[in-house]
């Protein structure tokens, strides 16, 4: 045991020893879709940060990390700086517990502006500035809107600029399989009256129309706050949107049950859902989206964000096997536009250094969107990235989507209190699905919201 | 006529004893085979069908798609398309084919399908088909489902994915260099404060054994903030990194320390205090009384801390990821593992692979240190003394 504890050590120290540079993914210059020019440029103005450090901490791990990790090594080669990213499973804990001790990375990478508003407020967070928030506004889609999400109140007690957001996810879509569609003759709908309409076709030809699983683990729950969260926007204004989450529109206020109620049509009409309406709560939401491709397919439509394709069965080509539309509005309501639910990561810095600001400096050329767009799983709001590097037209639909949306917002349950946006809301969906109406569930979750204060 | 001689000889209550023993032992390694047999299986075979169809070759239906128009050749005023519905390496006997998703097994295998149009497609047993057309193919691949007889199959592909992912083998040697120190010191302090609290005499000595209970039952969690805190400000006092191998050791050795107190008194305790009270008359000390007899006597219970407290630290997650860090070079092997699984979890393949893999070190430690614990407590010692 000891021989191997030294064997061991001597063998840590030699791993480490070894840190080998990273290749960028694709050559500077070569590709024209890519903006080289803004890598260039970057390059030429931080010329004078060599050899320095900066430690990344965000929530992306496995296939994710390595994404990540190409577009850093872009930032390392053009600058010479050593930034290293890491993750864990409990980020949003490590986060709280390395600010609060000490020992924060220079930047964290956060997908809940909730908890960085806590963050900001403690006064763990450095601002960014009037250049950065300008930045945003005038060179993101919806950039208001953007804006708005990384500003805070900073421990003085008044509003800041604190995250930057890069990489955004698109909600409001449903998916299905184009060749079953055809077959069975129908059509994409354009307004949500045409949804349902087509789910009761789809009852009437035998079929079962979706398939939905709010199984997480420990978040049970999550995906049907970003159904209810599409419907207050499909059925409310974008104003009371955002009441509703700074709790002036109370959880039981009709408005709120009125957007659960229009989940309820869909999760608790047992024709409706693949397996009945007790499978929608115990399915995990990574199988639901296998029902799309069952022979016979086991539903046709199916309502989650634009993560989902990493849980299709291996081998489904998007645009082919799989596509997604826009979840439609109500005809009767055009007043509502087009809204967009989505979410997106944010950039704080949490130990201010040249390196960090940098970084900052470096999310805002169109290079750092570019090299991610063109591999997989990443959409940007930002407007002066070539929508042609998307890898493929699934994505470009949805970086377009996103950038012309006429209202976008943020994933509720993101910006609630963690107590309610990643508690009391989840549990209170699995209730309503279990069999409590709705405005039992939301007086409770009202109840756990007053509780906080 | 055996039967029932043996029986008589077992006795009924001892029969019904060790027939429950094997149907709870058969119970509880029910999950365990189950996560076994997935292991070896591949991520679509997971999704597809339960561990326990693994056995037995089904029928199963599946969809492919056939060649791009693209790939079409003009044979006089007809278009063909050939190929093979298997694709990379896969394979099987194809039993039926269908064009429509509603009826996937409408077609038998090797005669031509009229499918209308002009189009007819032919499949065999062996996945080759003939796609032809009396006009030019447009859109995109054709779609079809087949009904597939496949003979049961395994792969280690998910062993090689885990163990050749980057940064295995330097998560396995971290997570040595953490477990093993941190079941070693906490060992060695809780024995001699086991002793101290059970056969030396000093004021206050209750007093400690109730506060050292009552830790027990503190949540490790409650402290990480502080004690990295702590850790951070020495760091900065003396200037070296506040995340280190000794701090995890020393974080370990404080988290584990109550619970080892306590189970080592329990036992130490128990020793036959005639052993102990006539070596004090022979004139031995207190440290050789601790080392010749009490270190020998209670090896089977430092045996059986050390199997826990190398258990808690190998499969640990949290402490190791706020006291040694989250980089690269400072993961443990379930921080490796866990990346693995990416960020949205529900890799299964994956995960009951690495389950395997994790499980491999505390198993040789298990059976390394299991002879201690069955042998005898005072066996030698009485004779010996």
């Amino acid at each position: 045991m000891k021989a191997s504890f030294w064997i061991g050590t001597a063998l840590a120290a030699l791993v480490a020893g070894g840190a080998v540079a990273q290749e960028l993914k694709f050559a500077p210059g070569q590709d024209s879709k890519f903006n080289w020019k803004s890598y260039e440029d970057f390059k030429a103005a931080h010329a004078d940060l060599k050899g320095q450090n900066l430690t990344l901490f965000g929530p992306w791990r496995g296939e994710d990390e390595v994404l990540f990790n190409s577009v850093l090594a872009y930032f390392n080669a053009a600058t010479g700086i050593n930034g290293r990213y890491s993750s864990s499973e409990n980020y949003e804990q490590q986060i709280v517990i390395d600010t609060q001790a000490g020992s924060p990375p220079n930047i964290a990478i956060i997908p809940q502006p909730g908890l960085l508003a806590d963050l900001a407020a403690k006064g763990f967070l450095t601002p960014l500035g009037q250049e950065n928030s300008d930045w945003v506004k005038t060179n993101y889609g919806s950039g208001e809107d953007w804006l708005r999400y990384g500003t805070y109140k900073g421990k003085d007690g008044k509003q800041g600029y604190f995250g930057f957001p890069f990489k955004a996810d698109f909600k409001s879509m449903v998916w299905y399989v184009p060749e079953n569609f055809e077959e069975a003759g129908y059509k994409v709908p354009k307004t949500m009256e045409d949804l349902i309409k087509l789910s009761d076709q789809i009852v009437k030809d035998g079929g079962v129309p979706w398939c939905i699983g709010l199984g997480s683990g420990g978040a049970t729950g999550w995906p049907a706050t970003d159904w209810v969260e599409d419907m207050m926007l499909r059925t409310q204004k974008p104003e009371v949107y955002d009441k509703w989450v700074s709790n002036e529109v109370k959880f039981n206020d009709p408005a709120v049950v009125g957007a659960i109620e229009e989940f309820g049509k869909f999760a608790k009409n047992p024709k409706y859902v693949s397996g009945g309406v007790a499978a929608v709560a115990s399915t995990d939401f990574r199988d639901s989206p296998k029902g799309l491709f069952g022979i016979p397919p086991k539903c046709y439509l199916h309502h989650q964000a634009s993560f989902v394709p990493s849980f299709f069965p291996p081998g489904t080509k998007l645009g082919t096997d799989a596509d997604f539309f826009y979840l439609p509005t109500y005809a009767s309501k055009p007043e509502l536009g087009t809204p967009v639910l989505g979410a997106g990561t944010m950039f704080a810095i949490t130990k201010d250094s040249p390196a960090a600001k940098a970084f900052i400096e470096f999310l805002k050329t169109p290079i750092a969107h570019e090299v991610w767009m063109a591999q997989s799983s990443f959409l940007t709001p930002f407007k002066g990235a070539n929508p042609n590097a998307y890898a493929n037209e699934v994505l470009k639909k949805q970086g377009q989507a996103l950038t012309t949306a006429t209202t976008f917002r943020f994933d509720a349950s993101d910006l609630m209190p963690g107590k309610i946006g990643a508690g009391a809301f989840w549990t209170g969906m699995v209730d309503y699905v279990g069999g409590k109406d709705a405005k039992t569930v939301a007086t409770d979750i009202q109840k756990a919201w007053d509780g906080l204060k | 006529m055996s039967a029932v001689a043996s029986l008589r000889r077992v006795g009924l209550p001892r029969l019904v004893v060790h027939l429950s023993v094997l149907v709870i032992c058969i119970i509880w390694l029910i999950p365990t085979l189950g996560i076994l047999v997935t292991s070896f299986r591949d991520a679509g075979q997971i999704a597809a069908s339960g561990w326990w169809t693994a056995f037995t070759g089904a029928a199963e239906t599946s969809a492919a798609r056939l060649g791009d128009p693209s790939t079409a050749k003009q044979n006089g005023a007809t278009y063909v398309i050939t190929g093979s519905v298997f694709e990379g390496g896969k394979g099987g006997a194809v039993r039926a084919f269908g064009t429509r998703v509603a009826a996937p097994t409408e077609f038998a295998v090797g005669k031509a399908a009229d499918l209308g149009d002009g189009e007819t497609l032919t499949i065999n047993e062996d996945g080759s088909y003939t796609y032809s057309k009396n006009a030019p193919f447009e859109g995109r691949g054709k779609r079809v489902y087949l009904s597939v007889a496949t003979p049961p199959s395994f792969t280690t592909e998910n062993y090689r994915t885990v163990l050749t992912s980057q940064g295995i083998g330097q998560s396995f040697v971290n997570s040595l260099t953490v477990a093993v120190p941190a079941t070693i010191i906490p060992i060695l302090i809780a024995a001699f404060a086991a002793y101290a609290l059970s056969w030396m005499e000093f004021p206050g000595r209750a007093l400690i054994i109730a506060l050292v209970v009552g830790l027990i039952v503190v949540p490790l969690q409650m402290s990480l903030i502080p004690l990295l805190k702590m850790y951070n400000e020495i760091g900065n006092f003396f200037g070296v990194p506040s995340r280190s191998y000794a701090g995890i050791w020393l974080a370990h050795s404080a988290f584990g320390m109550p619970l080892a107190i306590y189970l080592l008194r329990n036992y130490i305790a128990g020793l036959p205090r005639e052993i102990i009270e006539s070596a004090r008359v022979d004139g031995a000390s207190d440290f050789e009384i601790f080392v010749k007899i009490i270190l020998p006597l209670s090896f089977p219970a430092l045996a059986s801390f050390s199997i826990f407290q190398f258990l808690w630290t190998w499969n640990d997650l949290l402490v190791a990821m706020v006291f040694l860090g989250t980089g690269k070079d400072q993961l443990v092997l379930t921080g490796a593992l866990n990346a693995l699984l990416g960020s949205m979890g529900g890799k299964w393949e994956i995960l009951t692979a690495s389950a395997f893999i994790t499980i491999v070190v505390p198993i040789i430690v298990f059976f390394a240190l299991q002879r201690y614990l069955v042998r005898g407590l005072l066996a030698g010692s009485v004779k010996g003394g």
